[in-house]
């Protein structure tokens, strides 16, 4: 009996794991596979690895976190409970994945946790307390990053990325000598090198930083119940990890559809990096951190930054500006020839928004407000299931 | 007498559909199609890479310009010309600020996918409620 529900328990966090590897390999490896860098296999080898590194190092300070300390009483963490709360998250998950809501896997576990802490009288208030804390702290701080790169550097960087792949191979190994040599491929600018392998490598630190914080998402349930010890249950997400990279993957790669997929290749590398870096550091002090609210921010402060930079003029060029753009933009997109264009006059200059505008106080609420909607929804679901469902023994 | 049509169209078949009505049922008028771009998504992807482009208006041309062929294609088959307009922000407040000027609105009943819903409400709905003439709902 007991067998078998932890047979499940493993099987229900390798589902967690798999979906993982599933999500994260696209937005990591997606700029990198989509300029013809790097394959899709060698993508998710990369995701595997540096996954697993993130997951062996700092990862397990998360699990911590999540099996042992979010309850006062870890022995909440019955194996049916555990199976409970693993499923929420397997939800979140799948909630993302196929309706394109994206939502936080770890906020969605520290919320299914939390509902569990609750029905059972054992949620440890004060760690309840600084998690949310740091999950307010941390978009901010990357949105103020992001916008100070947006509206100071942005035109630098994309000047150094741009990334022109010339034919032929990127380096070519020469293996006449004792010592194989290895040169720049024909045509291989060395520019071509740095962006190549800048894109590659921001992609390896947003795996590593997966790893860090959503090894717990899979497996904390199950080593703080005690069924599964610490480094045999890292090596088990890894695992699954993997196989989501290998195989699921593939397809997110291929759709590249997704909002955060497309984005132009220097912001892609400007949002992973500001993200990828404090959902490290929240990981090291032990902080389950929310990537995808962290990376939403990072991109709203980086097109506000951008944005305002653009318009750094007097209201009254703003509005010339802003008349002009609306000239191009009807010619451009004018049908037929010879057909009237709306009249410039009449149009009133304020109400053309800027495009810092696309970027205001309630759009931006609205989003967060969005993301939150699937851990909110595990948070009172886990709560209900646990407080009246008798199975649990907590009712 | 239904002179001047404005047709907002997204990427859903909904936006088809509600061209294809609005040609149909006024052989006569002058119609409109608008692409409001940049408006909020799941990630808020779209309004930064139309923000981060060194030529604003050319990124903002460039996404409207998939609609706008599904646009002219429909009108060819229904041997139409139209006029096409970009607009820049958040969709039902910038279709209905557009809205003067025409007799009619005619808008899809709904966006295809979960996500813009949960974002947007029903852009058609609030249109409906707020705009200064009248709106046909086409599903």
């Amino acid at each position: 009996m007991i067998e078998g529900l932890l047979l499940i328990g493993v099987l229900v966090a390798m589902f967690v794991g798999y979906n993982i590897g599933g999500s994260t390999t696209g937005p990591a490896f997606g700029p990198a596979v989509g300029a013809g860098t790097i394959s899709k296999t060698v993508a998710a080898a990369l995701m595997s690895l540096f996954f697993f590194l993130g997951a062996w190092t700092i990862g397990r300070r998360v699990v911590d976190t999540l099996g042992r300390e979010l309850v006062t009483n870890p022995g909440v963490f019955t194996l049916p409970a555990s199976i409970t709360v693993l499923f929420f998250i397997g939800l979140a998950l799948f909630v993302g994945n196929v309706f394109g809501v994206p939502a936080s896997t770890s906020m969605t576990a520290v919320g299914a946790i939390a509902g569990l802490g609750l029905a059972s009288n054992s949620l440890n208030w004060a760690v309840m307390g600084e998690i949310v804390t740091w999950w307010l702290v941390a978009p901010v701080v990357g949105f103020w990053v992001s916008a100070v790169i947006g509206r100071y550097f942005y035109a630098a960087l994309n000047k150094r990325v741009a990334l022109v792949q010339s034919d032929g191979p990127l380096v070519t190994v020469d293996r006449s000598g004792t010592l194989p040599k290895i040169a720049l491929g024909p045509g291989t600018t060395r520019r071509e090198m740095v962006g190549t392998t800048v894109v590659v490598a921001i992609g390896c630190i947003m795996a590593f930083s997966s790893g860090t914080s959503n090894v717990a998402n899979a497996i904390a349930p199950l080593v703080g119940s005690g069924a599964l010890e610490m480094n045999p249950g890292i090596i088990l997400a890894c695992v699954a990890v993997a196989l989501g990279a290998f195989t699921i993957a593939r397809r997110t790669l291929d759709t590249l559809g997704s909002d955060i997929t497309s984005l132009p290749l220097t912001a892609a590398i400007v949002v992973a990096t500001v993200s990828s870096l404090l959902v490290i550091g929240l990981s090291a002090i032990k902080i389950p951190a929310s990537f995808v609210v962290i990376a939403t921010m990072s991109i709203i402060g980086l097109g506000w930054g951008r944005a305002t930079r653009t318009m750094r003029a007097s209201r009254e060029s703003i509005s010339d500006q802003a008349s002009d753009a609306r000239v191009t933009v009807g010619s451009l997109a004018a049908d037929t020839e010879g057909e009237e264009l709306p009249d410039i006059g009449e149009e009133d200059p304020e109400d053309i928004p800027a495009a810092a505008d696309l970027f205001n106080p309630s759009t931006t609420a609205r989003v967060i407000l969005m993301q939150n909607v699937v851990p909110l929804i595990s948070t009172i679901g886990a709560y209900l299931v646990f407080r009246f469902l008798p199975v649990f023994g907590f009712s | 007498m239904v002179s001047r049509v404005l047709v907002p169209m997204d990427d859903s078949e909904m936006a088809d559909a509600a061209l294809e009505f609005a040609l149909s049922a006024f052989p006569s008028a002058a119609v409109t199609v608008l692409h409001v771009a940049g408006g909020p998504t799941s990630y808020m992807g779209e309004a930064m890479s139309l923000a981060v482009a060194d030529d604003v208006d050319a990124a903002v041309a460039d996404r409207a310009e998939p609609v706008f062929e599904r646009a002219r294609a429909i009108a060819d088959d229904a041997d139409r010309e139209i006029t096409t307009e970009i607009e820049l922000g958040s969709p039902a407040k910038t279709i209905i600020n557009h809205a003067e000027g025409f007799d009619l609105v005619v808008i899809g009943s709904h966006s295809s996918n979960l996500a813009s819903r949960l974002l947007l409400g029903n852009v058609a709905e609030t249109v409906a409620r707020n705009a200064p003439v009248p709106v046909t709902i086409v599903r």
